[in-house]
């Protein structure tokens, strides 16, 4: 692959030509192919298995059984939309917060002060630690009885709350969760996007005697657009697949009535706990595409900006 | 065209080199004189595992141990079992949880002949009920090497103080836990697990002992018989009326377990197995005060569980089936055993249990209850079914709702229809 | 922010501000609320981490006495059994080299792929390889394992590294690229009109150019290799199990132990965030890659 040096050796010559012109595809290719192999299999495999009704083990015989399992899981109101309810909420919730948390926190953090390094980096451990081990703290901080968030409650002169224990309050926590390990990081981005812009709009806009929140809203925000398209776009594709924290606090399954499961956890479940693997493919099918859909949406208007 | 077509073998050269290297960091192992070995974090392993260089030097062979949490053991099982991988060749599984499921996949190597051909080893002395849950199709798949059954754990110093005596009947047992709740502002009468699946096998004791079954002799739904919804609503009553009073839905055996261990509660209703969680000093504040009485009497008598929790079983694709059966043979041997059930954990043979040597380890009431429980006890936990984990959540639906004070008889006729139409589908 | 704003502010992204003087006593009560925000800020963000700290130095008993959240004596009991359990520090080094192998790896193919898809435009080939980063996980498992079970692989470090280079190229190629549209075109046809071939051109001048880039990348790479608990969980072998998996090790049939866990979490922790500590610059890069452009 990197045979570039031209000694006069006609072979190797030619040799280097040939890599030379074709370049283009001699670098991109090894990247390219290695993705799409690793992906192409699986995908190819979930497909078939998703118009069957394996279950049990992929390895016994199964029934092509055409859509009927695309057919069960679109009508299923049990178990399918609240998951695709769930995530939803789970990723619209986390994004706002996150954005508007990590943008107050961009603006705090924008002009230059003391000791500026050491609190970039502390806020950046949340999101750096392992989330496996983030998990594990949180559900310790949040047990009912012996956690570390009841006594913080108490402090603050608050009725302790059953958090992760109680259906309703379940998801807000690991919402909650999500946006302290990732608001970090968006805000980080968005601070990068501030100290890039220029300074003459904001300037004008004052002697025009604009507000502060009025400069803030037409004129930072609109030059900053393209800078939160991209943190939305990188936090989406995590929030909609959040595993590690789910699958740690609240187990397979997601709790007694389900309060955790999103479409991920829902997929883990059914694909190993339930070993229904022939629904469990359509689902991830259905995901899959769901998620390649918020893609398309959320490119497709970047489209105005740049890709 | 041409430079594509060029791409795409570059492409697989580069991917093939990759591969390739890969595949020479890779550990080599399918020598016949390695032996794999899977186990689940438990006591048991841990004794097990300190003695494997015994294994070793007398049998020449190779024993690597992948050793995970249950959880993390079962999907383990799941994704290399299904992709038909050799890289098993022991397994250490849950039979009540799993048996039906891998049986039927044909994941189990039939061990019948090994079993009985044992010789010393003597196949006789295992427990009937462990080995009914051991055994698919008449086929012998593991051998049954941890017992557990349903325990009354109790504060000795409430009860006590209240002045009473140790429940043996449900009634008392209710009667009891509301007084501790009324004389003791903060403590709970009772806990016990309220998570709808993991709640299933508390509940078998009490389903069992008010005269109910999960499943009627033709093998339909029974859980919304008579007697069944009394279990429901007797479990849901004391949890709703004298638990903690941050009850919450989502307790398995840690949280229950953690509010007995801190002394907030007079009773705890758990396996067996899981008395070092509450009696340990180093793990609970009320360890000189934990007292251990058989499971009450219901209208149907006291009929806790008492089951096989773990086996050994030889993965089917194994190509290392003789050592692997050598393995099961040594670590489960008479001697093994009573070694390390003196350490405290309870095995399923009979002449262990037999042995005065065998109990002196346990708490003597402990010992006590377990043998009391041993006689009285129903082999089964859970529905015996293939997908159990699907079944325990319709079946354990009933119980959240009693424990939250709704109307559980609606929530078992509800949960019947569910687990009838689950049945006819099931396998 | 801005009333604070004296004068004039420097050109932005320099980071260098022009000294404050003569605060009105407005801006002086903004300054101190802000040192106040700035304060919570950081301690929302780290006061749960300290928590976990002080908790894999407390007894299984103290862990679950809320009245002893502070008032506790400290103990390295937890430490010194983590360490103790069978090989400990073995998946401390699994973790290591899984890290090091797959990062450098994906950078060897994710690097040169990033320059073409740059240069030439390539984003549809760019899209197959940002594909990974959106494929649900779960759907990988068994397949893969099925392929690399009849490959022979499973049981090494090479399924791991594998796995975990399908998440890092991805990474590689969405931070490269950035970096390589942001490279002024010049540079290269400079350095073929110096006789150099388009090639060489990429080896000797771009690839030294893009050091930071590749630093960036592949810090990020590493974090997320070492943080991966999905791929890990069913993928490595006895003995290659990786320390998010390991965590589990203290979860047992019949006990958890919450001192053992918050002291292998924290052990776990550790290196991510010298990491962090050392390389900020690099995070802060990485993560705004296609964020900001010039």
């Amino acid at each position: 692959m990197t045979s570039t040096s031209s000694d006069a050796v006609p072979i190797s010559t030619r040799l280097s030509r040939w890599a030379n012109q074709h370049r283009k595809w001699l670098f991109a290719a090894p990247a390219m192919a290695f993705t799409a192999m690793l992906i192409c299999f699986p995908v190819g495999w979930t497909l078939y298995l998703s118009l069957t009704d394996a279950k049990g083990s992929v390895r016994r015989p199964a029934d092509f059984i055409g859509i009927s399992n695309y057919l069960r899981v679109l009508t299923d109101t049990d178990r399918f939309w609240p998951a695709v309810a769930r995530t939803g909420v789970f990723t619209f919730g986390a994004l706002a917060l996150e954005l508007v948390l990590g943008m107050a926190i961009a603006l705090l953090l924008w002009r230059t002060f003391r000791g500026q390094r050491w609190v970039r980096v502390s806020i950046l451990l949340p999101f750096v630690a392992t989330p496996v081990a983030i998990a594990m703290m949180w559900r310790l901080i949040f047990e009912p009885n012996i956690g570390f968030a009841n006594r913080v409650m108490g402090w603050l002169g608050l009725p302790p709350q059953p958090w992760l224990a109680d259906p309703g309050m379940t998801l807000p926590t690991l919402i909650f969760v999500d946006v302290w390990e990732f608001t970090p990081m968006v805000a980080i981005i968005l601070l990068a996007g501030l100290s890039t812009l220029p300074d003459e709009p904001d300037e004008a806009a004052r002697i025009d005697g604009a507000g502060l929140w009025q400069r803030f809203w037409y004129v930072t925000l609109p030059m900053l657009k393209p800078v939160v398209l991209v943190a939305v776009l990188l936090r989406a594709i995590d929030a909609l697949k959040t595993f590690d924290l789910l699958y740690v606090t609240k187990g397979q399954g997601g709790g007694s009535f389900h309060e955790a499961e999103t479409l991920n956890i829902y997929v883990y479940g059914l694909s190993f706990k339930y070993n229904d693997f022939g629904v469990a493919s359509a689902v991830l099918i259905i995901f899959f595409l769901m998620i390649l859909a918020v893609m398309w949406l959320l490119t497709f208007r970047r489209k105005g900006a740049k890709l | 065209m041409q430079h594509r077509h060029a791409a795409r073998i570059a492409a697989l050269m580069a991917a093939a080199l990759g591969m390739g290297t890969l595949a020479a960091c890779s550990g080599d192992d399918g020598e016949s004189t390695t032996l794999n070995v899977t186990l689940a974090n438990h006591v048991w392993t841990d004794i097990i595992t300190e003695k494997i260089p015994e294994f070793e030097e007398q049998s020449g062979l190779d024993v690597v141990v992948t050793q995970l949490s249950e959880d993390q053991l079962v999907d383990n099982y799941k994704v290399k079992l299904n992709a038909g991988s050799a890289d098993v060749d022991v397994m250490m599984y849950r039979p009540l949880q799993v048996g039906k499921l891998f049986g039927q996949n044909g994941y189990f190597a039939d061990i019948t002949d090994r079993v009985s051909g044992a010789g010393d080893w003597d196949w006789e002395d295992f427990q009937a009920g462990p080995v009914g849950l051991t055994t698919y199709e008449d086929q012998v798949v593991g051998v049954p090497m941890i017992t557990e059954s349903e325990m009354l754990y109790y504060r000795t110093d409430l009860l006590e103080d209240a002045g009473l005596e140790v429940p043996t009947t449900m009634a008392e047992l209710e009667e009891a836990a509301r007084t501790i709740h009324e004389e003791n502002p903060g403590t709970a009468g009772i806990v016990m697990r309220s998570q709808a699946s993991a709640a299933v096998t508390q509940l078998s004791g009490f389903l069992y002992s008010f005269g109910g079954t999960w499943l009627d002799d033709q093998g339909h739904s029974a859980i919304a018989s008579d007697e069944a919804k009394e279990a429901y609503a007797y479990y849901g009553r004391l949890l709703h009326d004298y638990g903690p009073d941050q009850i919450s839905t989502d307790m398995s055996w840690p949280e229950s377990a953690a509010i007995f261990a801190q002394g907030d509660a007079g009773f705890w209703i758990d396996a067996s197995s899981l008395y070092e969680n509450v009696y340990d000093p180093a793990k609970s504040q009320v360890g000189d005060q934990v007292g251990f009485a058989p499971f009450p009497a219901g209208p149907d008598g006291s009929r806790p569980y008492n089951v096989a929790a773990w086996a050994l079983g030889i993965n089917a694709a194994s190509q290392n089936q003789d050592n692997a059966w050598a393995f099961i043979q040594w670590a489960t041997s008479p001697d093994m055993t009573l070694e390390i059930q003196t350490e405290g954990v309870p095995s399923a043979r009979t002449s262990v249990w037999e042995n005065p040597e065998g109990t002196e380890s346990f708490p003597e009431d402990l010992a006590a209850a377990i043998a009391a429980n041993g006689e009285n006890g129903v082999g089964q936990d859970r529905p015996l079914v293939v997908g159990v984990a699907e079944a325990r959540e319709i079946v354990g639906a009933p119980i959240v709702a009693a424990i939250t004070g709704e109307d559980s008889d609606q929530a078992a006729e509800q949960a019947n229809e569910q687990f009838e139409a689950f049945l006819e589908s099931d396998g | 922010m801005s009333t604070a704003q004296t004068a004039s502010a420097a050109p932005a992204g320099t980071g260098v501000r022009p000294a404050r003087r003569r605060r009105a006593p407005r801006a002086k009560a903004y300054s101190a609320f802000r040192a106040t925000m700035i304060a919570v800020v950081v301690l929302v963000f780290v006061v749960p981490l300290l928590w976990m700290v002080m908790a894999s130095f407390k007894t299984n008993v103290d862990i679950q006495n809320t009245a002893k959240t502070f008032s506790f004596t400290p103990i390295l009991d937890n430490y010194r059994h983590v360490l103790a359990n069978d090989d400990y520090l073995g998946f401390v080094r699994n973790s290591f080299v899984v890290a090091f192998l797959a990062t450098g790896i994906s950078l060897l193919l994710g690097v040169p792929a990033a320059y073409s898809m740059s240069r030439f435009n390539m984003h549809k080939s760019a899209l197959v390889v940002l594909l990974a980063r959106i494929i649900p996980g779960v759907s990988l498992l068994v397949p893969w394992y099925y392929v690399f079970a009849n490959l022979g692989l499973v049981g090494g470090y090479g399924v791991l590294v594998i796995s975990h280079m399908f998440i890092l190229i991805p990474i590689s190629v969405y931070i490269m690229m950035s970096f390589f549209d942001s490279m002024p075109r010049e540079l290269e046809d400079a350095a073929l009109v110096d006789g150099l071939t388009p090639i060489g051109a990429f080896l000797r001048i771009l690839l030294r150019l893009s050091v930071p880039g590749m630093a960036t990348a592949a810090i990020l790479s590493f974090i997320f290799s070492w943080n991966n608990f999905m791929f890990a969980l069913v993928l490595s072998g006895a003995n290659t199990k990786t320390l998010p998996v390991a965590v589990f090790d203290f979860v047992s049939y019949a006990s958890i132990d919450w001192g053992a866990i918050m002291a292998a979490t924290c052990i776990m922790t550790l290196p991510i965030i010298v990491v962090a500590l050392l390389a900020q610059k690099y995070i802060v890069s990485g993560l705004t890659a296609g964020a900001t452009k010039g």
